[in-house]
């Protein structure tokens, strides 16, 4: 196929400009004084604007919305019909499936010298955690996703229960997402379980399998009365999913469990609490009522409640009382939030670069959260009731957690917004597709270049300079409204006004400190050197000075 | 007076003491004259030494014989202490209500205070106006020092030493003071070198509704024009607010008789509505509720970013006028003590990079705060939590520190201080042991003595031991003027300030750790580059005194 390289010739009104798709298939305007560079991926919806005989200053046109928090418009001259060609080469490629194009991924032939695609290999990560063990074990029963479609092939399961049992309780989980370790404490053995809703229905239908499954995750650690089961719904939205044949864990059926409820909306309210977001930012930043428009918009309660259950998952583990249960409706939006940031608190290696990719490959990736729907890459239905910002939301956490422990993690904010810049850019294949299952039937890995690839042979532009490896601290960032900001350099980036901020001046500043450091180190051996090499010659007086700088010790 | 008059109970046993961060302890609970002083007798170590002038409101209650005080401190901090024993602690209570709102400012603190530390330098003469002139006099000749303001005798709340236009004589100063409120005369605050261009500040013209004016006051003001060029008066009140003064005899400039100059009015707010907007807000920041849905809600409702922002924005016009248009400004509200200083300090921050160091910010602080004239002592007198409305009251200092802090945010490497020396500052400027901030103007402080008979903060921060604390390993020098950014999501509230009691900053204290200890390595790997550059070259003219004969 060849690649488009289009100039368009498109004359903006009032000053000329070449907007182009380049082979990056990206939508590029060179003007001398604006540099306007969109991947075609980040576009969410085309609308033509105005007609013919519109009047007035930029009237007709192109307007572009855009899923990373802007909105294009280009204004045209109504001469020659430009417009159409423009409108349909930007439809054609920014919604390939519309079209039976492939996505761009697939397209690219960016080399790298990192091949992302080998940073996340489940067994090492689970042998990481000490996984096979005597309690746990590591089940092949879902190789060819016969067990659970939405399911990795690689899964880690109670020692006690056998193939039969797990394919018993698959018919009792909805979606067959039965509960699976997610992560295991290195010294007290609680563990972090996922799942999806039990189908309990209307009726309160229960099944002796999965309550006796719970039952053997419990009895892995001897010390434990209770396993402790984190509905993240809140409560009425659990009882309303009965009705669809959903619906939790009863005190009667479960007598060993505790069941709480997290509170946490689902994707529809967070997807209008994010457009609400838009609303105040953009283009213009609501200047007369800003905190509470901001509060209206209730984003940064969505983050709070999201934290807040987070940090009582960890702290139940890391205090050794209970093993924890997770789940949600399907446990692939709010449960992978909840696992994933539980497990950033609890285990700092996945506060590394590669610690974290390893973390969104496998509670993310490989758990089957729906990122083609949620993000609808190269598709056209713009309105779609399944996209929502459900991962943009995790990483705003994330951020929130990198402001409050600046020492703690090993990446930058840069880090950050370059895996939602590619969430959308369909340049990469990282967040294709909705499972596993249909990641290999599309030779993913095969075909698509790994966003890691990019991010790993390019480390040093992503890393925290103030970085202190520390080994089992867990974090509780404070999750109270009053400690949570905004993420201006995200969500505002695109005013000029916020510019100024990047790069992160305190950031520079220490990378020239260390900088200087290294430098120093490096003279003080170059001089070092110079002295023996004088000293040990034998023409230099004995009566030199002979006391020799002890050797610098690099304590950082 | 004797201060054992005011003590009712010196000493009580078994007090527990509840503070933010720590573990309650119990000890011994001592009252001195200026001190509250709760000590566990274990390691000899006190666990809470607090100034009484530090106390802004007390609250007891008691549950059987058990008594509790809540103490409130200015600098927003909450304490309880509780008291066995009930007449123990209504006796205690009291004496501390006693002790915390003394009448005579010749009973604080500073009056008794005698440091541990060697003076290096008394602060008393670190930063004289005549110091402070010849920095401009290199650059312009337009300009001299006046004296006429000696005996206090022409404007109470001036220094006794002025910058004036040279052209201008005492005479006609003594005439404008007349018409300037307070006798607050146009004086010179800011020179800036690139242009010329100069910040001039002053009371309000005492025009009244008759229009009244005053040819010395136009031939004064119009004497710091260039030929041809017009300049800006920034009136820091609303044109409405501005017009009511007449009615009680002040005013502002008519166009008619200043047709060189252009007003512009901006609003800024004062007293009592400030600290309402403080009281609301440290509110806010301590409603332990678990029910925070309305947090933005109430930091909005408080207002006290929206003050932030209009003083900024002021201050940014003022700069703009300066360094942009090339005009130069004269600034006042009423009396020109509160909203006109946060204005020409703040324009100097944007504008003059030596006000962003340490000493500069220091001078800033002495020339337009101290000796301009802001009444820190009123205005100080209570912080958040006093039920007595007093109406002198109000945070505008405060405002101040936060602006910088706001502007410090954006511009982390420009300054030479940190956070923490505008919290010192704050702190001092509401409870003390130095007498730096006691009284509301020089001539107060003259009549005070305090040169003789107090300490100034000065001569205790400019101690190397202290500087270190507040100086920031981020600093470079920026020979720019920094342009703040005042959009909504750009100001944010002072954390070190009003959540410092609700959280601890231990984490975010690391970072700046990390800086800290790379800079001293640095300069220890650099020492030793230099000891081994030096051993290298005396080896190398051995070399050469052994090869040479």
């Amino acid at each position: 196929m060849s690649l488009l390289r289009g100039l368009l010739g498109m004359e903006l009104i009032g000053i000329s400009v070449r907007p182009f798709l380049d082979f990056q298939e990206r939508l590029t305007l060179l003007d001398s004084a604006l540099i306007l560079d969109v991947p075609l991926g980040v576009i969410s919806r085309i609308e033509k604007m105005g007609g013919a005989t519109s009047r007035g200053e930029n009237s007709y046109g192109l307007d572009i919305t855009c899923k990373d928090m802007r909105n294009l418009r280009f204004a045209l001259k109504q001469e020659g019909h430009s417009r159409r060609d423009m409108f349909e080469i930007l439809t054609r490629h920014a919604f390939p499936l519309a079209h039976s194009l492939p996505i761009f991924a697939f397209l690219n032939e960016e080399k790298f010298n990192v091949d992302g695609w080998m940073v996340y290999n489940p067994v090492e990560e689970y042998r990481r955690q000490g996984l096979p063990n005597h309690h746990w074990r590591i089940t092949f029963i879902n190789k060819c996703y016969e067990l659970c479609d939405t399911y990795p092939s690689l899964l880690v399961v109670p020692y006690r229960a056998s193939d039969e049992d797990l394919r018993r309780v698959a018919t009792f989980r909805s979606r067959n997402r039965i509960p699976v370790l997610s992560w295991i404490h290195p010294e007290n053995k609680t563990v972090i379980v996922r799942c999806s809703q039990p189908l309990v229905g209307m009726s309160g239908k229960r099944n002796k399998d999965d309550e006796k499954y719970l039952d053997v995750i419990r009895e892995t650690n001897r010390q434990i009365s209770k396993l402790t089961i984190y509905d993240a719904r809140p409560n009425v939205n659990a009882v309303a999913n009965k009705a669809t044949g959903g619906g939790y864990e009863s005190d009667d059926a479960y007598h060993n469990a505790e069941l709480f409820f997290l509170d946490i909306h689902n994707i529809h309210v967070m997807r209008e609490s994010l457009k609400k977001v838009k609303d105040i930012v953009y283009p213009n930043v609501e200047e007369s009522h800003w905190l509470s428009s901001l509060e209206s918009t209730h984003w940064l309660e969505h983050i709070k409640l999201v934290l807040t259950g987070a940090i009582q998952v960890a702290d139940k583990v890391s205090s050794g009382k209970s093993s924890v249960l997770v789940h949600c409706s399907d446990g692939w939006d709010r449960t992978a939030q909840l696992t994933s940031l539980a497990m950033l608190m609890l285990d700092s290696f996945y506060r590394s670069i590669e610690g974290f990719e390893i973390l969104v490959q496998k509670e993310w990736i490989s758990f089957g959260h729906k990122f083609a729907s949620r993000i609808g890459h190269g598709d056209k239905n713009h309105a779609d009731a399944d996209r929502s910002p459900i991962f943009l939301q995790f990483i705003d956490c994330v951020w929130q957690m990198s402001k409050q422990f600046p020492t703690a993690f090993e990446f930058n904010e840069q880090f950050l917004i370059t895996i939602l810049d590619h969430l959308y850019s369909c340049r990469f294949g990282t967040f294709l597709y909705n499972c596993e299952s249909a990641r290999e039937r599309q030779k993913v890995t095969e075909r698509t270049v790994s966003l890691w690839s990019l991010i790993n042979s390019n480390k040093d532009k992503f890393k925290n300079p103030f970085y202190t490896k520390e080994i089992n601290r867990v974090l509780y960032p404070v999750a109270s409204m009053r400690h949570l900001e905004l993420w201006v350099n995200y969500y505002i980036r695109w005013n000029p006004r916020i510019k100024q901020q990047q790069p992160n001046p305190v950031e520079q500043r220490y990378l020239e400190l260390l900088a200087l450091r290294d430098e120093y180190i490096k003279r003080l051996e170059e001089l070092q050197l110079a002295n023996s090499a004088k000293l040990s010659d034998p023409s230099t007086s004995p009566s030199s000075p002979s006391q020799m700088m002890p050797h610098v010790q690099t304590h950082f | 007076m004797e201060f054992a008059e005011l003590i009712r109970t010196p000493r009580v046993d078994n007090v527990v003491l509840h503070r933010p961060f720590y573990p309650a302890v119990e000890g011994t609970l001592c009252l001195t004259g200026h001190h509250l002083i709760l000590s566990s007798r274990q390691d000899n170590t006190e666990e809470l030494w607090l100034l009484h002038s530090n106390i802004d409101a007390i609250d007891k209650r008691f549950v059987g014989p058990l008594g509790t005080i809540i103490i409130k401190c200015k600098d927003f901090r909450i304490i309880q202490l509780d008291i066995p024993g009930m007449e123990e602690c209504l006796n205690i209570a009291s004496s501390i209500e006693a002790l915390s709102t003394l009448d005579s400012i010749t009973l604080m603190y500073p009056f008794f205070y005698r440091p541990m530390f060697e003076v290096i330098e008394d602060g008393w003469h670190s930063f004289l106006p005549e110091q402070e002139f010849e920095l401009y006099s290199s650059a312009t000749s337009e300009w001299r020092l006046s004296y006429v303001n000696k005996e206090f005798a022409v404007c109470p709340s001036y220094p006794p030493i002025v910058i004036v236009p040279k052209s201008i004589d005492d005479e006609a100063l003594r005439k404008v003071a007349t018409f300037r409120h307070g006798g607050r005369f146009p004086v010179l605050s800011y020179y800036h070198k690139k242009n010329g261009m100069v910040i001039m500040r002053s009371g309000q013209p005492l025009t009244g509704t008759n229009g009244r004016r005053c040819k010395e006051d136009e031939k004064l003001i119009n004497a710091t024009l260039r030929a041809g060029k017009r300049g800006y008066i920034i009136d820091t009140r609303s044109l409405t607010v501005a017009q009511q003064a007449r009615a009680k005899g002040g005013g502002f400039e008519q166009e008619a008789h200043y047709p060189q100059w252009r007003r512009i009015h901006k609003s800024i707010e004062r007293y009592h509505i400030l600290q309402e907007s403080l009281i609301k807000l440290v509110e806010a920041c301590n409603d332990q509720t678990h029910n925070m849905d309305r947090w933005l809600s109430k930091l909005e409702a408080s207002n006290w970013l929206t003050h932030i922002k209009e003083i900024l924005t002021t201050a940014c016009l003022a700069a703009q006028c300066i360094d942009r248009e090339g005009a130069s400004i004269l600034i006042h509200g009423t009396e020109g003590t509160d909203s006109t200083l946060q204005v020409t300090s703040l324009a100097q921050i944007i504008l003059e990079p030596r006000s962003r160091t340490i000493r500069g910010f220091e001078a800033l602080i002495e020339r337009e705060w101290l000796q301009a004239g802001h009444p820190f002592q009123q205005r100080c007198a209570q912080s958040a939590y006093c039920n007595s409305k007093q109406k002198w009251e109000s945070p505008v200092f405060l405002l101040f520190l936060d602006c910088v802090w706001q502007i410090l945010r954006q511009f982390p490497c420009s300054f030479e201080f940190n956070e923490n020396f505008l919290i010192m500052l704050f702190e001092h400027a509401y409870a003390s042991q130095f007498g730096t901030f006691l009284g509301n103007n020089e001539s107060e402080r003259c009549k005070l003595k305090l040169q003789q008979k107090t300490m100034s903060l000065w001569s205790w921060v400019n101690r190397p031991s202290e500087l270190r604390k507040f100086t920031s390993p981020l600093f470079e020098a920026n020979n720019l003027v920094i342009w703040p950014s005042v959009a909504p999501q750009s100001l944010h509230l002072w954390e070190g300030i009003f959540l410092r009691w609700n959280r601890s900053s231990k984490y975010l204290d690391e970072a700046y750790e990390e800086m800290v200890n790379i800079i001293e390595y640095n300069k220890e790997l650099q020492a030793k580059v230099n000891i081994l550059r030096r051993q290298l070259a005396e080896l190398e003219t051995e070399d050469g005194m052994q090869e040479s004969p």
